[in-house]
């Protein structure tokens, strides 16, 4: 069953057996109240009737005559009779021995009354009866004239009271329809409109779950299944982040992968392909020459780009010791070591450092340096300077390698660190390149907390600028 | 006439060698290095086969095919990646064989023949000095006149002619002759050869290689 044809059902049933028992308590009550209306009015006039006969037993006394009592008696009642008449009023007057004095009924008397006796003087006995399709009061007491008592039984025929409660009844039925039905109807649309909303969630998560990660729920109220739906894309944007996250994550992978075969199975394809041609052919000179160059240049080419990979293992692994030291100090130490790289290319280097004491891995920031160097010099031309300037700038510390070489243009600015992308392939083939320089001194800089930036014009040259983020952000120092 | 080939392929050494391998068996090639060249090299020039590197710069293998496609030239595609949906995306675009490098020159070879073959470019008759072999009708002559020669012998003359100037080992020829389910001795390639010297005087032309088997030189 469904929520909303629960609240529906649920709802019409405790509505329906509130509304009945509301409304019959209230036709009872009102039967009720009428009914004891009646009894009063009959008590009433039995004690008015009993009054006007008491009023004469004095006289009554007087004659002492049983035929006088009962002419009078006979009389009074006549005379209540027709005061009342029209009313459905009936008079029964009985001696003792219970013959009848007055009787004026147009219904058969019944016959056991079981109300007469236990009847005392100066008592009203009273009793519903049904006789046929009416009800009849019947009202009672007792008499004293000339030491015999008479029974009064004063009845009123209630039948109406009772028809108006079948009638009440009737009219209940009717009514009691129509609002149910009015109330179904009602329900209905709230039942629905109620759930619409949940309905809309349920849709929402269907499409999600199959696969549909940017759906989102669109409710505008603020209940508390507008709440939920709230909760719920948020939890949506959530898990879509997450998947992209995943999904570029995986895609980076694929592309590493992919990308590390190419650049392992190039030279792997030469290295092979001049072995076995050199195996194979006639031995000529210069082919061979060839042959043992390319083999040789291809081998050195995947020696250095398995150190290069080594580097970026390792500093995945991220398990650096790092010792306060002045990175200017680092610079001049490996200041030879550029400067004979800088010089087969006829390239000058420039080193300009302020002290700067940093927590750092040495060895990691010769990596960094050797590399960003290694770019800068590669994209030099003959004559041109590599300048490497340390310095700081407010809190940070800032090292910067500029160089006045090539550039790098714009399309590829963004892509340059990712592993194996390389700008111009031939030129990076042949300098031994894989194009893993810079995503190990990402590596390395983000180890260290530093950012890497890149200010790149075509044929101007190109700066690199490491920024080494405030010590008290990184909890270094501590109070 | 020789067939011509053209090498697409960014690697100038892998180009090189493939461009060695292919001149030593009488193809004629033209290297590029890139896709827009090569898109040119086609409309320039009509080539019966040509060697695509799916990862060349600038316009890449898989959409080289498409502008090859008209042309009616078979492509082998030459990669690096070995994975399933590269081999069937280029075999669906209309590449007729593919290559995973690194590859071996004498299979490079082989599958080239097998494409030219199916486009009926074939050289039907093959021709070593003096020596002819037509393959229509599995026939040997030496200057016009013909040599008797056993089946296997005819075959291991093809093999020779087809992968001439480059040496094979012995278990190669096994291979290319008697099928790769053929479990003999190795001796029984010496004596084939032996017997195809003698009867076609190629005692200078078919020589041994130390360590490695034989090779027909010119």
């Amino acid at each position: 069953m469904k929520f909303w044809q629960k609240i529906y059902v649920f709802s019409i049933l405790v509505f329906v057996i509130i509304f009945i028992a509301a409304s019959v308590m209230v036709i009872e009550r009102s039967h009720n109240n009428m009914l004891r209306q009646e009894i009063n009015s009959a008590l009433s006039q039995n004690m008015s009737i009993h009054a006007s006969v008491d009023a004469i037993v004095p006289i009554l006394r007087i004659f002492d005559s049983i035929d006088y009592e009962k002419s009078v008696l006979t009389r009074i009642a006549n005379e209540f009779v027709d005061k009342n008449s029209g009313q459905l009023t009936y008079l029964d007057i009985r001696d003792e021995t219970g013959r009848v004095v007055f009787n004026n009924v147009d219904f058969q008397m019944p016959g056991g009354r079981g109300e007469l006796d236990k009847l005392n003087a100066s008592e009203i006995h009273w009793v519903l009866r049904d006789i046929g399709e009416r009800t009849i009061l019947f009202t009672s007491n007792l008499t004293d004239i000339n030491q015999k008592s008479y029974v009064f039984t004063y009845m009123t025929d209630v039948t109406p009271v009772y028809q108006d409660r079948v009638e009440q009844y009737q009219f209940f039925i009717k009514v009691a329809l129509a609002a149910c039905f009015l109330y179904m109807l009602i329900m209905f649309f709230v039942s629905r409109g109620l759930t619409r909303s949940i309905d809309r969630l349920n849709r929402t998560a269907q499409v999600i779950a199959q696969g549909g990660f940017s759906e989102r729920v669109r409710l505008k109220s603020k209940d508390e299944i507008g709440v939920l739906a709230n909760n719920f894309n948020v939890m949506a944007a959530v898990v879509e982040d997450k998947i992209t996250d995943l999904e570029r994550n995986n895609e980076q992978k694929q592309r590493f992968i992919n990308n590390f075969t190419h650049e392992l199975k190039t030279p792997l394809t030469s290295i092979i392909g001049y072995a076995n041609f050199l195996r194979t052919t006639k031995y000529n000179e210069e082919l061979f020459l060839d042959g043992v160059n390319v083999i040789y240049s291809e081998g050195k080419r995947l020696e250095s780009l398995s150190l290069k990979l080594m580097d970026l293992i390792m500093l995945q692994e991220e398990h650096s010791q790092k010792e306060m030291l002045d990175l200017g100090a680092v610079v001049a130490e490996i200041k030879p070591a550029l400067e004979i790289m800088a010089k087969e290319k006829g390239v000058a280097i420039e080193t300009d450092c302020e002290a700067g004491k940093l927590p750092m891995d040495p060895d990691l920031i010769k990596v960094l340096l050797f590399n960003l160097a290694d770019n800068a010099i590669k994209a030099s031309a003959e004559e041109q300077t590599v300048t490497i300037r340390a310095y700081w700038r407010e809190e940070h510390y800032i090292l910067q390698v500029i160089d006045e070489g090539i550039g790098i243009a714009k399309e590829h600015q963004d892509k340059i660190f990712e592993p194996f992308y390389m700008a111009d392939k031939a030129r990076t083939r042949n300098s031994n390149g894989a194009g893993l320089g810079l995503s190990i001194c990402q590596s390395v800089a983000s180890i260290h907390g530093a950012a890497i930036r890149i200010t790149s014009n075509e044929d101007q040259g190109t700066t690199v600028e490491v920024d080494f983020a405030p010590l008290h952000s990184k909890g270094e120092i501590t109070t | 006439m020789s067939k011509k080939i053209l090498i697409v392929e960014d690697d100038i050494h892998i180009s090189k060698i493939i461009k060695m391998n292919l001149n030593l068996v009488n193809y004629e090639t033209t290297e590029v290095y890139d896709g827009l060249s090569a898109l040119a090299a086609i409309k320039q020039e009509r080539f019966d086969l040509i060697l695509l590197d799916v990862m060349v710069p600038q316009v890449d293998g898989f959409a080289l095919m498409e502008n090859i496609r008209p042309h009616g030239i078979p492509v082998i595609f030459l990669t690096a990646k070995n994975s399933v949906y590269d081999k069937v995306n280029g075999l669906k675009l209309g590449a007729d064989d593919y290559m995973v490098k690194p590859f071996e020159a004498i299979e490079l070879l082989a599958r080239i023949e097998t494409v030219l073959r199916r486009y009926g470019k074939e050289e039907r008759v093959m021709a070593f000095q003096s020596i002819q072999v037509d393959l229509d009708k599995r026939e040997a002559t030496k200057h016009g006149s013909p040599v008797e020669l056993t089946p296997k012998e005819y075959e291991l003359l093809v093999v020779l002619l087809k992968n001439k100037n480059i040496a094979l080992s012995r278990e190669q020829f096994l291979d290319k002759v008697w099928g790769s389910d053929y479990y003999g001795e190795t001796r029984t390639v010496d004596m084939h050869i032996k017997s195809l010297r003698k009867k076609l005087e190629l005692q200078e032309h078919i020589k041994t290689i130390y360590k490695m088997g034989y090779r027909l030189e010119d």
